[in-house]
């Protein structure tokens, strides 16, 4: 087990054991390989720092021994597309992917495999930390590791002072409410770059969960086409509500830049109060006409694109003029899994169920969503249906601010 | 057509700035963070040093207002270009024991004020006829809650809106009709005395008023609000304005009690002592205006404080962090916040406590502790890496050594000055 803690400052010998100076840091090369090589040492001998390739290193353990006796002295200077160990990666912070948290690496592991030196893990635990800070004879005597593969952590490009290619798809992999998290606790530029690196519908999802003030500065700074193609990922509720927050002037760019069907849907919704049923509803529902039977709903459903989500029940409608519907009534999704499939909808549909009407306050939907142990309430404006209220949406009104912003930062 | 030409446009700059506006707009951080240095000690240093010293130490004032405006901009610099905090920065380019060093001078001096503010709750307390037995434990339990369960924002504007009872002392120091001429002659006339009471003073004003958590607070809020780079002259400006707003109002505090209080020969025992100096305006009502004030202040920052050393603690140890993780989740975390709060108050609960002699010595370890800080800011502003051609000028650079060599040869002396004292050997 190699740790580059204990190999900092350790002497660089040669072949035949002649001193060559002490090893200042280790070069890492970020590529594609799940385990980056170290493919230099930075050795500094009487104040001067030079260069030595990976290739010339002998062996790295207990003691640091060079294959030649003749090296060239190549003075070191930073290079694109490499990462001092020592000085972008012990001490800064990183994101430990499967922990869901931001950490700082206080130890790096390092592994030949295959014969060439890869970095594998970082060692986070308070005890590498105080075996740092011990003195020498103390610090033996502290054990215990945590160690991070690096595999499952995800490295910052702005914790080096080089142009890097860092990839950041493993985040997807995190829930956005924990990778949001994470963006907030980021100071606002690495949370840019991070944000930056992710695919659009991972970064729409996250920025929805994102505290406000986060958003808003994220949103303003980065390309406006970018932040339009984010916006239109998201639910239009969500956009509505993140572009009310924003700069006006800002605001109506993205409006602008948005695709022209999204743009409507968004606008329509910032009609409404920021506290009403408008707001909150969504148009995500699937509709079928009174006369259907169970197996014509069971077959509407399973011939979408795109089925809603949640899907809580199927609604029975018949047109009113210009594109419009009026609700006839509720059929669950429960009904509709145990019913005989021949059964018409029209014998199992609940026809007297309540309705919200858009100007509403969003509270008054959730009362009567607990009141009659609904999952969804449709929302009904002049006899019109136009959308429903579900209880995930309804909750989050509920819920003090605090559990949609946590992990804001006061100040640190 | 015309979709194709706005499509090849760059995006607009989100923001246009032009004129005096931008300025006005960009006040808030730096204005914040000054004031915050007009805590509970604060007054209590100022009002003591009019008190005891009369105008003899408003040539300070003036010369730490100038200091706090140079280490506040270096610090809102620091912030601006690296858009990292404080302890981040301090992690990440000093070795590893220097970081532990650093951090553990921040801690004792955050501890030192919570503890101050507790004790100031305490002294606010008591001129109104409560037990500090009850009103100490009662803050420190608001406190802790109003945090923890995130409601602590709301009330922040409250105990904000308190602290303009402290804007008295301007009228104070008016009413009072101190010889201007000779308030005027000890600005400029600095006089400095070798006997550790007025070293002692004259640390404590440097140590309350430029305190690490101002730099802190200062980094962090460019930090988190992104003011962008372009953009730094109006941070700049925000962070100027604030130290001259905090500086006139201390100067104030000073001359108010130095016109009032020092020719009676009244010292500041008590801040029932400090509030007489409000007396030629609130009359009967001083005592409440300067309770209220002192109440205001002392839980503003006792609010923030904890969580904010917590917060810094944190960041550089890596540890988990966010207030609303539950014991499991960030079981450090909360254990230091919590920590910070109960310790903080304990000192406050004891019986006989010298409230106002407190207050001032916690200025003045924060005064002796300064240096520290100090050189580590200037080792960051100075690092070609990080700063690239936003570190100082050469003036800038002479100016803001010459600070640092001036409180830490302060610190020396009122060390060398009060151990020789212990010996006998005195400079009076």
């Amino acid at each position: 087990m190699l740790f580059l803690a204990h190999l900092l400052g350790a002497s660089v010998v040669g072949k035949q054991g002649e001193p060559v100076g002490t090893l200042h840091d280790l070069v890492l090369r970020i590529d594609q390989s799940l385990y980056p090589p170290i493919s230099g040492l930075v050795v500094s001998d009487r104040g001067r720092s030079f260069y030595v390739p990976a290739t010339h290193l002998d062996q790295l353990n207990g003691k640091v021994q060079l294959n030649s006796t003749t090296i060239d002295l190549k003075a070191f200077r930073r290079r694109d597309g490499e990462v001092l160990l020592g000085r972008d990666v012990l001490d800064h912070q990183i994101i430990d992917i499967t922990g869901r948290r931001l950490v700082r690496v206080n130890d790096v592991q390092l592994a030949p495999v295959e014969g060439i030196i890869r970095v594998v893990g970082v060692d986070i635990s308070p005890q590498a930390l105080m075996r740092r800070l011990a003195p020498r004879i103390l610090a033996e005597k502290i054990i215990g590791r945590q160690i991070i593969n690096w595999a499952d952590a995800q490295y910052l490009a702005s914790a080096a002072p080089v142009q890097l290619k860092v990839s950041y798809d493993r985040l997807a992999e995190m829930n956005p409410v924990d990778l949001a998290r994470i963006v907030d606790a980021l100071s606002f530029r690495e949370s840019a770059e991070l944000v930056a690196g992710l695919d659009d519908e991972t970064a729409a999802e996250t920025l929805e969960e994102v505290s406000d003030e986060r958003l808003a500065d994220l949103l303003e700074e980065m390309d406006q086409e970018r932040a339009a193609d984010l916006l239109e990922e998201m639910t239009p509720s969500a956009a509505a509500d993140i572009l009310e927050d924003l700069d006006e002037n800002v605001a109506e760019g993205l409006l602008a830049r948005m695709e022209p069907e999204e743009a409507a849907d968004v606008q329509s919704l910032l009609a409404y109060d920021e506290d009403s049923v408008g707001r909150i509803l969504t148009t995500d529902y699937v509709t079928i006409a009174y006369g259907a039977t169970v197996a014509d709903a069971l077959d509407r459903l399973r011939s979408l694109d795109e089925p809603p989500d949640p899907l809580l029940a199927i609604y029975l409608t018949e047109p009113l003029a210009r594109d419009t519907e009026r609700l006839l009534g509720v059929v669950r999704l429960r009904q509709l899994l145990i019913s005989d499939p021949r059964t018409p909808l029209a014998e199992i549909v609940e026809d007297d169920v309540p309705s919200v009407h858009p100007d509403d306050r969003a509270e008054e939907a959730a009362r009567l969503l607990a009141e009659y142990n609904l999952l969804a309430v449709p929302v009904i404006a002049d006899d019109r249906f136009i959308g429903i209220v579900t209880v995930d949406d309804a909750l989050a009104v509920l819920l003090p601010e605090i559990w949609q912003r946590r992990g804001a930062r006061v100040f640190g | 057509m015309a979709d194709t030409i706005s499509n090849e446009q760059p995006a607009p700059r989100p923001r246009q700035r032009r004129g005096l506006r931008p300025y006005l707009l960009a006040l808030g951080p730096g204005l914040l963070a000054a004031s915050a240095g007009n805590d509970a000690g604060g007054i209590a240093t100022y009002a003591s040093a009019g008190a005891e010293y009369g105008y003899g130490l408003l040539w300070a004032m003036v010369a730490v207002t100038v200091c706090v405006g140079v280490v506040q901009e270096m610090s809102a610099r620091l912030g601006a270009v690296t858009g990292k905090g404080f302890s981040d920065l301090v992690r990440e380019n000093f070795p590893l024991r220097m970081t532990a060093l650093i951090m553990l001078t921040l801690l004792l001096a955050n501890y030192g004020i919570i503890a101050s503010e507790f004790v100031g709750i305490a002294a606010a307390a008591e001129l109104f006829g409560v037990s500090r037995y009850i009103a100490v434990p009662a803050a420190a339990l608001l406190i802790w809650m109003l945090i923890t369960r995130g409601s602590y924002a709301n009330v922040e504007r409250v105990f904000l809106l308190l602290t303009f009872g402290f804007f008295a002392y301007i009228a104070a120091a008016f009413l009072a009709k101190p010889d201007w001429m000779e308030v005027g002659r000890a600005v400029v006339q600095p006089q400095i005395a070798f006997n550790p009471g007025y070293l002692l003073i004259l640390t404590a004003i440097v140590g309350t008023t430029i305190s690490p958590y101002m730099q802190l607070y200062v980094q962090s809020s460019v930090v988190e609000k992104d003011l962008p780079l372009d953009d730094y002259r109006y941070t700049r400006f925000d962070v100027i304005a604030g130290t001259l707003s905090a500086g006139v109002v201390a100067a104030f505090i000073m001359i108010a009690t130095a016109a009032t209080l020092f020719p009676r020969g009244i010292t500041i025992a008590s801040a029932a002592d400090a509030a007489l100096a409000l007396e030629p305006v609130a009359g009967p009502y001083a005592r409440v205006l300067f309770g209220f004030g002192l109440l205001g202040a002392s839980l503003l920052a006792a609010g923030v404080l904890p969580l904010a050393t917590t917060y810094m603690l944190s960041e550089a140890f890596g540890f988990e962090r966010g207030v609303s993780r539950s014991w499991e989740e960030a079981p450090v975390f909360l254990g230091i916040f919590t920590a910070l709060i109960v310790l903080g108050a304990l000192p406050a609960l004891i019986p006989g406590l010298p409230l106002f002699d407190v207050l001032v010595g916690v200025y003045v370890l924060n005064g002796l502790l300064l240096p520290i800080e100090l050189f580590a800011i200037l080792a960051l502003i100075g690092n070609r890496e990080l700063m690239g051609e936003h570190r100082n000028g050469r003036v800038h650079n002479v100016v803001a050594w010459t600070i640092a060599g001036l409180v830490s040869l302060l610190s020396l002396t009122l060390i060398i000055v009060t151990v020789l004292g212990w010996f006998g050997v005195s400079f009076a």
